[in-house]
């Protein structure tokens, strides 16, 4: 498929590994389009939307950064740890803003089920619906978020 | 001169290289979302269209013809306006960045317009003169721009609303390209073709 | 007969074309010898067409930029007062209208085709990039290590203690070169090493390479230094606070301090979440004994089980609301994840410390 010039830099950012280890993409040979669609649709089967999931990592996210580094209870059945990392990323879409490194662990006690996110992750699932490619190291599988999450 | 003028105004209506002839479509289908860059474009093609119609003309009239060499025009029209649009691309690039990265690699892609290479070859089969060769040149260029401009007009309109999800994009252009051909159909009677 | 005919004039002509063509570029591409004023003060004479980052750079003047020239990482902002013409789309994302109106521009997307005048700040005229070799590697704690860098050309640093440099890792296993900031934590009375204080963040690119592929006597690279945390020129009594790899450059100023032979009043809050997260204690003993009026004060959160401590437990921030009542004639030195930061100001404003006397390291 033609892609637009602004849709080939995009994915030539998203798959170099200039920003993150690995790139945005991990082994994943699809568009960049196509990835986010196909997220929406499993979660739209999952009853949520970027959105909503977003709103409630965000959350968890305020709740985590208290406990400066110490894991934090969110919740009846949620804990959360931030760890952060010195430093920023810009997006990979051309806009302004940067994002502070680190990562935030929530995970439920009675399962053991963890997912994790970095600001820049929880931007991205926010602001452009994706939730990066199969294979990224950063990947949140919409169904593992809301299985933990919610 | 009323000839050239006649042909001149043919070319830009009732003739119209995009929309009577399809020729140039690629382009015209890509870049005109916006009416600035769609003008800019536009002028790059008059100037174009002009420039290389002038000098293919000049190149086959005095090189190709005497030398018994016309069926080389094909290669080398394309030679002419390949090192043309380089040209026009140094100068857009000095003259003016902010156009040059908003044409981005549609200024290159000039060269492969087929409405180019076809105005260069329509004008050896028509066998105009020099001076039918300027108007139908400019005459053509400007057909192309005036229908680029006003499709990115139609477009810049039809922003706000909202379009099935499978039409958005080439879809809806190419109607949109159809239903302004079907009116400039009702200009093919006014010059007896 | 013919065939050659036609293979001649094709030839020909295109030939003469792109010798037309050339001899265009030539006039239209050339922009002549500009002059770039930095400051109204330092004057560089270079030839037109290039970016504004590479004809700096070019002059020994390096603008920060952590994406190499290719304008996604907005890194290398500079003022832009005449010469830039109009903001590029290329540009436009990363500028917000405040930006813009200061004439703030992308200096890798800015070409240089006519005089210009820039300001940027004064400390980027010191920077320059280094070639040394990593002499020493030393364990601090599970996930920290000290890396020692043993300057070869220029031989020598000149900085001011708390600032810090951008290391280069080079590619490698398929990710591309980047360069991460790390800050100086040696003695500054050595300008012929430095050492780092690096923290393995899990999937980073930089601290995994410099984990796992950088050994000792290996050559390194790294540009520097940058950074406007330092120690104020006042006598006022200080609060530091900072944790794991934020040690860095408060350990530099202390050592700083030291050689100044300073006698100001000071107590530096070092937050772990575990007893074996600690590092640098019997350096910072050794601080105790030898500056005038040093306190050093760790704090773990959750002392882990078989690990007897008997000193301050909890956030580092309950420690520092615990030991103070008034912070009003402090000031305050902040380095760590922007979240102890923010923490960390929050308690200081409360206990009556002036806004603009809390500094900070803020990578971010």
């Amino acid at each position: 498929m033609k892609e637009s010039p602004e849709r080939q830099k995009l994915e030539a950012v998203l798959r170099s590994s200039g920003m993150v280890a690995g790139g945005f993409l991990g082994r994943d040979r699809r568009p960049v389009a196509e990835i986010i669609e196909a997220d929406a649709a499993e979660l739209g089967r999952l009853g949520r939307t970027a959105s909503d999931l977003a709103a409630r990592m965000r959350d968890i996210t305020k709740q985590a950064r208290g406990g400066l580094e110490t894991p934090v209870r969110v919740g009846a059945n949620l804990e959360a740890r931030m760890i952060e990392a010195k430093g920023s990323l810009p997006c990979p879409w051309p806009h302004a803003g940067r994002y502070p490194k680190g990562m935030v662990i929530a995970t439920r006690p009675d399962t053991g089920a963890s997912v994790r996110w970095s600001e820049l992750s929880l931007h991205l699932i926010e602001a452009h619906g994706f939730f990066q490619g199969r294979g990224s190291r950063y990947r949140l599988e919409p169904r593992d978020a809301v299985a933990v999450l919610f | 001169m009323l000839q050239a003028l006649t042909i001149l105004f043919s070319a830009a209506i009732t003739g119209n290289i995009v929309l009577t002839k399809f020729l140039g479509m690629c382009p015209y289908l890509s870049v005109s979302r916006r009416i600035k860059t769609a003008a800019g474009l536009g002028w790059a093609v008059v100037f174009v269209v002009t420039g290389t119609a002038i000098l293919n003309w000049l190149v086959y009239t005095y090189v190709l013809v005497p030398l018994q060499l016309e069926f080389l025009r094909f290669i080398l029209f394309i030679i002419m306006i390949a090192a043309f649009v380089q040209l026009v691309e140094m100068v857009i690039e000095r003259y003016s960045p902010v156009l040059y990265q908003n044409l981005g690699i549609f200024l290159p892609l000039i060269t492969v317009n087929c409405a180019i290479l076809g105005v260069s070859l329509f004008m050896v089969i028509r066998e105009y003169t020099l001076a039918q060769t300027v108007a139908f040149g400019l005459g053509s260029g400007l057909g192309w721009m005036l229908a680029i401009v006003a499709m990115a007009g139609i477009r810049e309109k039809l922003k706000p609303d909202r379009i099935p999800k499978g039409l958005q994009g080439p879809g809806i252009t190419l109607i949109i390209v159809g239903l302004m051909a079907l009116a400039f159909i009702g200009f093919t009677g006014v010059l007896g073709g | 007969m013919d065939t050659l005919l036609a293979i001649g004039v094709v030839s020909a002509l295109a030939a003469a074309l792109a010798a037309a063509l050339t001899v265009a570029e030539r006039f239209i591409a050339d922009y002549g010898a500009c002059t770039i004023t930095v400051n109204d003060d330092r004057r560089f004479e270079v030839a037109g067409g290039g970016t504004l980052l590479e004809s700096l750079s070019r002059n020994n003047l390096f603008i920060p930029s952590a994406c190499g020239g290719r304008g996604t990482c907005a890194y290398c902002k500079v003022k832009v007062l005449e010469g830039a013409g109009p903001v590029l789309p290329t540009e436009e994302p990363y500028l917000d209208a405040a930006e813009r109106e200061d004439g703030m521009r992308l200096s890798c997307q800015v070409k240089v085709r006519r005089d210009l005048r820039i300001r940027i700040p004064d400390e980027l005229f010191n920077v320059r990039p280094f070639a040394a070799s990593c002499v020493r590697i030393r364990e601090l704690t599970r996930d920290i290590r000290e890396f020692r860098l043993d300057l070869n050309d220029p031989a020598e640093i000149e900085y001011v203690p708390g600032q810090y440099i951008q290391l280069q890792a080079p590619a490698y296993d398929g990710n591309e070169e980047v360069y991460r900031a790390y800050s100086i934590s040696s003695d500054p009375a050595e300008p012929d090493a430095i050492e780092l204080v690096i923290r393995l963040v899990p999937g980073g690119i930089c601290t995994t390479w410099c984990f796992e592929h950088l050994h000792e006597k290996d050559p390194v690279s790294f540009n520097g230094p940058y950074g406007e945390f330092r120690l104020s020129e006042t006598d006022a009594p200080m609060i530091l606070v900072a944790g794991g790899s934020g040690m860095a450059p408060i350990k530099c100023i202390l050592h700083h301090m030291q050689n100044r032979g300073c006698r100001r009043d000071a107590i530096y809050f070092f937050g772990a979440n575990r007893v074996d997260e600690l590092f640098y204690l019997d350096r910072m003993r050794q601080f105790e004994k030898d500056l005038a009026h040093f306190t050093f004060v760790p704090v773990v959160a959750r002392p882990e089980a078989g690990a007897s401590w008997n000193g301050e437990t909890g956030l580092v921030t309950e420690a520092l609301e615990r030991s103070l009542t008034d912070a009003s004639k402090h000031e305050g030195y902040l380095c760590g994840s922007p979240g102890l930061i923010a923490a960390a100001r929050e308690v200081l404003t409360k206990l009556g410390m002036p806004e603009e006397k809390i500094y900070y390291d803020a990578f971010a």
